[in-house]
């Protein structure tokens, strides 16, 4: 594989080009060809696809695409070029099966498949939502971390030191990056997990300088920092800054691709496809040990809905099925913690995840975006589902997914807020109430009964 | 040629995104006598209208909408002047200054509503991502603008949304500019406690609102 420094010789020299001409002049045309050409096709009515051959299909388009487009830096305002050799020679030398997390807390992260009886890696957290408490904040992480089918934390993100608010960039970023760390790493040893690895280091960071402080103060080897393209088939300095560090340090890094439905990438068929290009990208530019895709819709800001679904479906059976590099998504569902709807979200995406090749990070409530919007035991019942459909077959997920689409899709615009974490948990003790264990008992329940789906008994509220 | 078939051609050319097409349907026009009032409210501007209907129905998306958005404006160019010659003017709805705030590099969702905004007859300055507070309030000075529209994605740069509030009262400039936000970590709530006149949550409504702020200037 190419070395990461002939990658940054490549930003300093490759063809100068202007960022509107990359977008519109050479990402949208390739793209749009590459649709054409392998003949990538959106089917609403088929949420979760079984179509091996529209996977490999999407896998080849995203290639061409990828040596036809190259990644856009935005600092030199060169495109970065690679040859189908070298994302090939990338492919064969990606990582594999590491080892994730410390102790009795170490976990192997898998390759999967589509359709595969392996269990998925599992995060469970906050995944980046906002937080206005420090007490929450650690109770939080404690009440994720006692999940026990949780591989890995998520953090949340802190919004606030000494009662400023954080401002990115600034010394109060630093200092909230660091915090952010040290609250988690006190989380997880308060339930009695404490080399359980974070595999979002460092949420709160915005800039390269707050990540790097904040890996000095509770960041191992063995957590995972997590690094970003830019929208579309883009990257900067800073991302690369990142990568440049966590390679030093020896750190894992999840390297994350959320491509806008909507966006550049346009409908379903871009999105897959883009998605399946930034594959080879995480392994030559941003080094990632793990794929962590996440198509989100640019009106609804979610990865539930159905039109994002299909895409995040097609791209890992892609994906999966022609790169070793495992694949871990994360979703941002519309409801707001103690609803249904929230359940059935993550129930959604986490089935059409599993069953097309991936693992899953569950975690995100109310778009990830609303303060304090968030509580531990959706995600833990997600985790569940997760641990329990591996060796499904993707018509039957199809047929689930479908089922749940109907439940919630109406009221994807405008969804149930639900409740604050303090007020669906208590936030001193961090336990749920009674009336939300109740709900989570009936979801619970409902998904054998309607669905066949046979849970073990890990729960820690059972 | 008939006068039909050459708003057909206007038409055609800003629904395909196709720059070149809509300056020679432009050309054509303006040839067969066509005044540049008529090719713009009766060829160009139910197109543009038809192009944000077609974004909001999800059947096309952001490229298309940038790629029209840059195909009227550079009909415009063309226009413009043979307007002023007329002695008629550009109907502009309102200028708006629009960007991501400082330290936050997301571009999509700002991209988006700056192109809806431009499919409603608003006339765009984008000053693209990482924007200082005060490059905003120094470009809506120097444009006269109506509208200043901050995005922000983090929850770590959406204060940067509540310091362009507070370079616009330093200058004593507070009331000029109809202040929106909008961006992943925003809400009407956080709006509110930063004195923002208003908070959109997805693109429609970024346009709702300004032409909202437009009508009541």
């Amino acid at each position: 594989m190419l070395s990461f420094w002939t990658v940054v010789e490549r930003a300093l020299a490759g063809p100068i080009c202007t960022e509107r001409d990359f977008d519109l002049g050479i990402f949208v045309p390739n793209l749009r060809k590459a649709i054409e050409k392998y003949d990538i096709k959106y089917d609403p009515q088929t949420p979760v696809p079984s179509d091996d051959d529209l996977a490999d299909r999407v896998w080849q388009a995203g290639m061409e695409f990828l040596v036809e487009t190259g990644v856009y830096c935005v600092d030199t305002e060169r495109r970065i070029i690679f040859s189908r050799e070298e994302i090939e020679g990338a492919l064969e030398s990606g990582p594999c099966g590491q080892i994730f997390g410390e102790g009795k807390d170490a976990r192997v992260m898998p390759r999967r498949v589509p359709e595969d009886k392996t269990l998925p890696w599992c995060s469970v957290g906050p995944t980046s939502s906002p937080l206005s408490s420090e007490l929450y904040y650690v109770n939080l992480v404690k009440a994720h971390a006692e999940n026990p089918l949780g591989d890995g934390i998520t953090i949340p993100c802190l919004t606030q030191v000494n009662g400023q608010p954080i401002v990115g960039g600034s010394p109060l970023g630093v200092e909230g990056a660091i915090r952010a760390v040290l609250l988690t790493r006190e989380g997880m040893r308060r339930a009695g997990r404490p080399g359980m690895p974070i595999v979002n280091g460092v949420t709160t960071a915005a800039r390269a300088q707050e990540h790097i402080a904040a890996s000095h103060f509770g960041i191992r080897q063995t957590d995972a920092l997590e690094i970003g393209t830019i929208h579309e088939m883009k990257v900067d300095f800073d991302t690369m800054n990142k990568v440049a560090y966590s390679l030093a340090a020896g750190n894992l890094i999840f390297a994350e691709n959320g491509v806008i439905l909507g966006g550049l990438a346009g409908g379903p068929a871009g999105v897959a496809v883009v998605t399946a290009a930034y594959n080879p990208v995480d392994l030559l530019i941003l080094r990632g040990a793990v794929q962590h895709p996440f198509p989100t819709h640019f009106d609804l800001g979610v990865t539930s809905a159905r039109d994002t679904i299909w895409a995040r479906s097609v791209a890992n059976q892609a994906i999966t099925r022609n790169s070793t590099l495992p694949v871990v998504n994360v979703g941002y569902s519309a409801a707001g913690p103690m609803t249904k709807m929230l359940f059935y979200e993550h129930c959604a995406w986490v089935i059409a995840s599993v069953v097309c090749g991936g693992s899953v990070e569950v975690g995100a409530s109310a778009r990830g975006t609303a303060l304090d919007y968030t509580s531990p035991v959706e995600p833990l019942l997600a985790s569940e589902v997760a641990h329990a459909v591996p060796g499904m077959s993707r018509k039957e997920a199809n047929e689930i997914v479908e089922v749940l689409l109907g439940e919630y899709e109406s009221q994807l615009r405008e969804p149930p807020a639900g409740q604050r974490y303090q007020e669906c948990c208590d936030p001193v003790t961090g336990k749920p109430n009674r009336e939300f264990l109740e709900l989570y008992m009936e979801v619970r329940r409902e998904m054998t009964d309607q669905f066949g789906i046979q849970f073990t008994s890990a729960s820690p509220y059972l | 040629m008939s006068d039909e078939s050459i708003l057909e051609q206007l038409y055609n050319a800003i629904i395909n995104g196709d720059k070149g097409g809509l300056e020679r349907a432009v050309g054509s026009a303006l040839k067969e006598g066509i005044t540049p009032s008529e090719i713009i409210e009766k060829g160009m501007s139910p197109a543009m209208k038809e192009v944000g209907d077609r974004f909001a129905r999800y059947e096309i998306y952001l490229p298309e909408m940038m790629l029209a958005a840059e195909a009227w404006e550079g009909a415009m160019q063309i226009l413009e002047p043979k307007l002023l010659e007329s002695g008629g003017e550009r109907k502009k709805l309102g200028r708006v200054v629009i960007g991501t705030v400082k330290g936050d590099i997301h571009s999509i969702g700002k991209n988006i509503v700056g192109a809806m905004l431009k499919m409603n007859g608003f006339e765009v300055f984008d000053l693209g991502v990482d924007v200082a507070a005060s490059a905003f309030v120094s470009k809506a000075e120097e444009v006269s603008a109506d509208i200043i529209a901050a995005s922000a994605l983090m929850s770590t740069t959406i204060p940067q949304q509540k310091s362009i509030i507070e370079h616009l009262e330093a200058r004593g400039a507070r009331g000029k500019y109809c202040v929106l936000i909008g961006g992943g970590s925003t809400t009407q709530e956080w709006a509110d406690n930063i004195g923002a006149d208003g908070y959109g949550r997805t693109a429609g409504d970024a346009a709702i609102l300004a032409l909202k702020a437009v009508s009541q200037k």
